[in-house]
């Protein structure tokens, strides 16, 4: 008897799938870019994520000390710098330049480097050159030194000295400026092959003890604004193998003693609106990676302060997207992504996120 | 003339008492004798260079202080940016078990609030084990940019270890910054 009872509800149950089709699990690919499209770097990947919408489009995965992603989207790629070990904190270690793909964002080839990467979540570095050719990856063991690949024959070109030099910021075609400990940029200046060819060092212009720096940048239309950590603008680009650096100004005003810029990537420019956005907080000497109260909204043409853009959760984190209208991304102490109109400043919507160290531009 | 002759006379001497010095020695030493002198002479000179690093771990320390070590407030922890061994199975001043301590170190300076004098503090990592996780602590007083790496706790220093990932970090006195 209760054999049949098995059988009959095998029938009547195999019926009841039999009346609606079966679904199979298929693989998205990547969607056409958009506008306003951004990147999501944590401690183990990339997300892609839309400012316009909130959705999110997948992830690359990377290794928890890749410093940053460079996307490329004429070849369709991105480039990041990555280490492993062969038993996951320990064994053999292999540094390494892996290259995603658009349409997958999975790994399409590897090439390695020599195994000194400096292991941090700092944007800059890793930059991939004007020709979009040669990938410039800081190395730290523990002097500096940058190891030079072509990620189109994807092959290691070689390693450079930097003494004294870090944070790679592309200028040009083929060049790149490091800051230096000694007050100093250095112009590197790489021939067809990717290797230096020649190498300029300008006069001083900051104090590391006094009042340094910061090692976190924007690029602007034709070079790069560095800010030290009292506030001073400097707006540095090249001419050939000329190193060009504004008058240092600032951007605190007399009345306003106390607040500085500060965060980790707490800075970014918008381009063809020539505005810098920078995150600021009220504290002592110091308290360079403090996050910000406010981010200060400024005009570098004038050199005036255009808003203050107050913030419930401070920022440890920004970045602006470059298009018309463009999107001011926040990353708030509290770990949210918080979308903000770059040109209202009107909070739009809050992105889900977790682990959020580093925003990119896409 | 007369104070060249004199000088050359004064060579003279110099160069003959080296001579019979020698041979004195040569005549009472064996020359494996010389070879192993010569031997603990060379490798001292190369121990010298690690001296600093060496002192930083081998140093006992009689400071007064008060404070707690598994807290981020600990005096010692002013420029410290990292998760502190003493939360993690070792203490402010030692390893956790099987994690291997960074010769190589990032430097800062701090006031003990006992004495109100500074000190030079080592902060070394811990190295070749998963990130520890427990008591993170981001101080930085006197914290540089990465690009002058000797000053700046952004840094992770798991240099000259067999295994270069990040566990915890401690935090030496090295002395008096004045010293």
């Amino acid at each position: 008897m209760r054999l049949i009872i098995f059988v009959a509800s095998l029938v009547l149950v195999s019926g009841a799938f039999a009346q609606i089709p079966p679904e199979e699990i298929t693989m998205e690919t990547m969607p056409e870019h958009g506008t306003n499209w951004f990147i999501i770097k944590s401690g183990n990947g990339a997300r892609i994520f839309s400012a316009e919408t909130g959705e999110m489009f997948g992830t690359i995965s990377l290794s928890s000390r890749t410093p940053a992603v460079a996307p490329y989207l004429p070849r369709g790629e991105f480039y990041a710098a990555e280490s492993y070990y062969s038993r996951g904190v320990h064994g053999d270690r292999t540094d390494l330049v892996a290259i995603y793909d658009y349409a997958n964002l999975n790994p399409v080839a590897e090439i390695e480097i020599p195994n000194h990467m400096a292991r941090l979540g700092v944007r800059n570095h890793l930059g991939l050159l004007g020709n979009g050719r040669h990938l410039a990856v800081l190395n730290m063991n523990p002097g500096y030194s940058v190891s030079i690949v072509d990620v189109i024959d994807r092959e290691f070109v070689y390693e450079m000295s930097t003494p004294g030099c870090a944070i790679i910021l592309p200028v040009a075609e083929n060049d790149f400026l490091l800051i230096c400990g000694d007050g100093t940029l250095q112009l590197s200046q790489l021939d067809i092959s990717g290797f230096e060819e020649n190498r300029v060092r300008s006069e001083v212009f900051f104090n590391v003890q006094e009042d340094a720096v910061f090692d976190r940048t924007a690029r602007t239309a034709d070079g790069w604004l560095l800010i030290t950590h009292a506030g001073v603008i400097f707006e540095v680009s090249t001419d050939d193998d000329e190193i060009n650096i504004s008058e240092g100004w600032s951007i605190v005003g007399e009345d306003e003693a106390g607040w500085r810029p500060g965060g980790f990537e707490f800075l970014d420019v918008h381009r063809a609106n020539g505005l810098l956005y920078v995150a600021m907080h009220e504290g002592p000497v110091d308290t360079h990676h403090d996050p910000g109260d406010e981010i200060w909204v400024i005009d570098l043409a004038s050199q005036r302060r255009v808003h203050r853009l107050e913030l419930e959760d401070p920022a440890d984190h920004l970045t602006v997207t470059q298009e018309t209208s463009p999107k001011l991304i926040v990353g708030t102490s509290s770990g949210d992504t918080e979308i903000f109109d770059a040109v209202t400043f009107r909070h739009e919507r809050t992105i889900d996120a977790p682990g959020a160290s580093m925003y990119e531009d896409f | 003339m007369n104070t060249n002759r004199i000088m050359d006379r004064g060579w003279y001497w110099v160069d003959e008492q080296a001579r019979r010095t020698t041979l004195a020695l040569a005549r009472r030493l064996s020359r494996r004798n010389f070879l192993s002198r010569l031997g603990l002479l060379l490798t001292g000179a190369a121990a010298l260079p690690l001296l600093p690093v060496a002192r930083a771990f081998a140093q006992e320390t009689t400071l007064r202080e008060v404070g707690d070590p598994q807290s981020c407030e600990y005096w010692r922890y002013c420029a410290l940016s990292g998760q502190l061994c003493s939360c993690c199975g070792g203490s402010h001043r030692t390893c956790p078990p099987g994690a291997e301590p960074s010769p190589i170190t990032w430097v800062g300076t701090c006031r003990n609030p006992l004495d109100e004098r500074e000190y030079l503090i080592s902060y070394n990592d811990c190295c070749g084990k998963a990130a520890c996780g427990r008591c993170g602590c981001h101080n930085t007083e006197g914290d540089k940019p990465v690009y002058f790496n000797s000053n700046s706790s952004t840094v992770l220093w798991c240099f000259g270890v067999e295994h270069t990932s990040y566990h915890c970090t401690v935090a030496l006195v090295l002395g008096e910054s004045n010293q």
